[in-house]
């Protein structure tokens, strides 16, 4: 999973629903304009973006996650159906669209995207959803790895025949959903006696800011749309 | 939103995430990416699982891989049907029934998804799946059907695997857990 | 003054057929600090989930019986939401109370009180205040997810204090700290005058000298209220093995009648 990387760049400083706009936004452009070079340049502008922003690791995973999506799509579109072309437009969109969420989910900080919503009056849930996602996803990957460990130590075997393979599914699921499960509770009581659940209106502690540079992203990412869809149009 | 079910749907999107240890530690040809959706369906009810359903593919898609998003629709049929299947038809009374749901979702998972797969992506989406349709191509299939069966293939072994691992999972819940999800014992077909 | 009222209390778990509480009287004195404790299973962890209002509300099972807590009924939603803020738990595991809304301590103690919808300065005062209490001002910028399990549940329960609650539960919250940092938190407790403290643990030699008041629960109900001496002294308890590890030993080695549960009780029995 992403993880957020501190920086200065202007993803980081601007207001984290303008970044995710500017995300959709390119992302949008990239099917609007037109192919063959629309989707290209789009691509081009993106990793710009990126590198100004001073965003190395989104770039590295993007590059990571496209080279066999390429390597697929020139075999089957440049090889087996004679259409290279098709072959990069759509790689150029799939590598758009993972390089500019990668790059506003690295710049982003959870905690920050979150204050922006409530803030926004957003409901409770939605924050909090987000948020315990994210701390719960990498604890109970961790618990699955452990659970596999502690079963093989009791004889599981989780190498050989598919169907001893198959059979070993359960026993390593169950121990899971069991410690899931019985988790459920404790959060619930934990929030309940922390005060979420009552009529108050919940205080937002670090409200973001929009400034000059929001104006100026929100333009730029209006901008690459409007643009796609002339240069389509036109 | 209930606190229970603000809850449980994180601790869901978990179980859909750590499937995939599982599943690469045994190298099995499935994801299994959908049991947390589907148990909760069973314990919880539909909107439950289209909640966790919904999270499980935004926080996959901002947190993994953004191609994913993509797909937000399918996941969310898949949710709702897992959770008609459970409440109204109590799918989870016996293995057999829900494995034959199982498939059945497969077969429309592929359906659903097969379009976007081609259209938007070009038939590329996860390796196993475009080795397959790689290959079935390369056999003089033209591409939408190679996509097709690939997709179809995928599709009917992961959810039928998931409904058959969901069924288990069921019945091995301790009575006192079970007791605390009040749809559990109508999808198991207990009482109610 | 009385903050919590409980009469005839019986209690079924969800999916359980044995009752866990069953025919409970307690009352339990404002302003003080009451031990909950008894064997394993005894009904403690239960009556405190009953008494912050989210037993059976949120975790199901039936209830009978009247509870009163501050006045008010915490089993009914309308009561529920009255004592929201003015009644607050900790658990024992810090990790499934960490909100994962925050990225620094100081937000983590914030996030209760943001919740009660108090404004900025009100809170940061509130907070600043338990960072310094708990010993946990250093921490104040780290992010919660990289604590230790011991540092988590001195924030969490820093969080809990913010609240200013008028009733404060605590069900084992020393699970997870080292013996000196559990002395210190059981220590803390007396100190907090404006708050009725209940706290449930069978760690009873280390909390006992904190407390003022101690219940000892068995099988669903009462088997000894009073002062710690008083309650923990008797036969009763000792025979539970549910209770003071020197009125244990005492008795074992023959003594009878009111035990002594502690060191100075041992010289003063000695001498009668």
């Amino acid at each position: 999973m992403i993880r957020h990387v501190e920086g200065t760049g202007i993803l980081h400083r601007i207001h984290p629903l303008t970044a995710f706009g500017l995300a959709v936004s390119i992302s949008t452009s990239v099917f609007v304009a037109p192919p063959p070079l629309g989707p290209v340049a789009v691509l081009a502008g993106t990793v710009i973006l990126a590198v100004v922003s001073r965003l190395p690791s989104a770039l590295g995973r993007t590059v990571v996650v496209s080279v066999p999506f390429w390597g697929f799509l020139l075999l089957i579109h440049g090889l087996l159906r004679h259409d290279p072309g098709r072959a990069v437009v759509i790689g150029s969109r799939v590598s758009t669209v993972i390089l500019v969420f990668a790059a506003v989910v690295t710049a982003v900080q959870p905690a920050r995207l979150v204050d922006a919503l409530a803030a926004l009056r957003a409901p409770f849930s939605v924050g909090y959803v987000f948020s315990a996602t994210l701390l719960v996803v990498p604890r109970l990957r961790d618990r699955a790895r452990a659970i596999s460990e502690a079963q093989q130590c009791r004889g599981l075997r989780v190498a050989g025949s598919p169907l001893g393979r198959i059979r070993a599914v359960v026993p390593l699921t169950v121990p899971l959903v069991l410690s899931a499960l019985s988790e459920v509770d404790e959060r619930a009581v934990a929030l309940a006696t922390r005060g979420v659940g009552g009529r108050a209106v919940r205080t937002v502690l670090h409200p973001p800011n929009a400034g000059g540079l929001d104006v100026a992203m929100g333009i730029l990412g209006v901008g690459i749309l409007v643009g796609s869809f002339f240069w389509r149009v036109g | 939103m209930t606190l229970r079910l603000l809850a449980l749907v994180p601790l869901a999107v978990g179980i859909n995430l750590a499937m995939g240890q599982i599943v690469s530690l045994l190298a099995l040809p499935v994801y299994l990416d959908t049991v947390g959706t589907v148990l909760v369906a069973a314990l919880a009810g539909p909107w439950a699982a289209l909640a966790t359903g919904l999270v499980s593919q935004l926080i996959l898609g901002l947190f993994v891989n953004s191609v994913l998003l993509a797909f937000l629709l399918v996941q969310l049929l898949v949710a709702v049907y897992a959770g008609v299947m459970c409440c109204h038809f109590r799918v989870f009374r016996s293995a057999p029934r829900a494995g034959g749901s199982g498939l059945v979702l497969g077969i429309l998972a592929a359906s659903a998804s097969w379009p976007i797969s081609l259209l938007v992506f070009g038939g590329v989406t996860s390796p196993g799946v475009t080795l397959v349709t790689a290959v079935l191509g390369g056999l003089g299939l033209p591409l939408r059907w190679a996509v097709y069966v690939a997709s179809l293939a995928t599709d009917i072994v992961d959810k039928t695997a998931t409904f058959l691992v969901v069924y288990a999972v069921l019945s091995a819940l301790p009575g006192r857990l079970a007791g605390r999800f009040p749809a559990a014992a109508r999808a198991r077909g207990v009482a109610g | 003054m009385t903050a919590i009222e409980v009469a005839g209390l019986g209690y079924t778990h969800p999916g359980s057929d044995q009752p866990a509480l069953a025919d409970l009287d307690v009352s339990i004195p404002a302003g003080r600090v009451t031990l909950v404790t008894g064997r394993l299973g005894a009904g403690c962890s239960t009556l405190l989930e009953i008494l912050a209002g989210v037993a059976p509300r949120l975790t199901g099972g039936t209830l009978t019986g009247t509870v009163r807590v501050l006045g008010v009924d915490p089993s009914t939603r309308e009561g529920g939401r009255t004592l929201v803020g003015r009644v607050v738990m900790l658990l024992p595991t810090p990790s499934s109370q960490l909100s994962g809304m925050t990225s620094t301590v100081r937000d983590e103690v914030a996030f209760g009180p943001a919740n009660l919808g108090w404004d900025r300065q009100r809170i940061a005062r509130v907070v600043d205040g338990e960072l310094d209490r708990l010993g946990i001002a250093g921490l104040a910028d780290r992010d919660p997810a990289t604590l230790s399990g011991g540092e988590l549940q001195r924030v969490i329960l820093a969080g809990c204090l913010a609240m200013e609650p008028e009733v404060l539960l605590l069900d084992e919250p020393a699970a997870e700290l080292d013996p000196p940092m559990a002395e210190r938190l059981y220590a803390l407790l007396p100190e907090l005058t404006a708050t009725t403290v209940v706290l449930a643990t069978t760690d009873v030699d280390r909390a006992s000298p904190h407390v003022q008041e101690v219940v000892v629960l068995d099988g669903g109900g009462v088997v000894a209220a009073g002062s710690p001496s008083e309650a923990l002294g008797q036969e009763a308890v000792v025979g539970l093995d549910a209770g003071s590890t020197v009125a244990r030993i005492v008795y074992e080695a023959g003594g009878r009648g009111r035990l002594p549960i502690d060191v100075a009780g041992v010289r003063e029995w000695i001498a009668s």
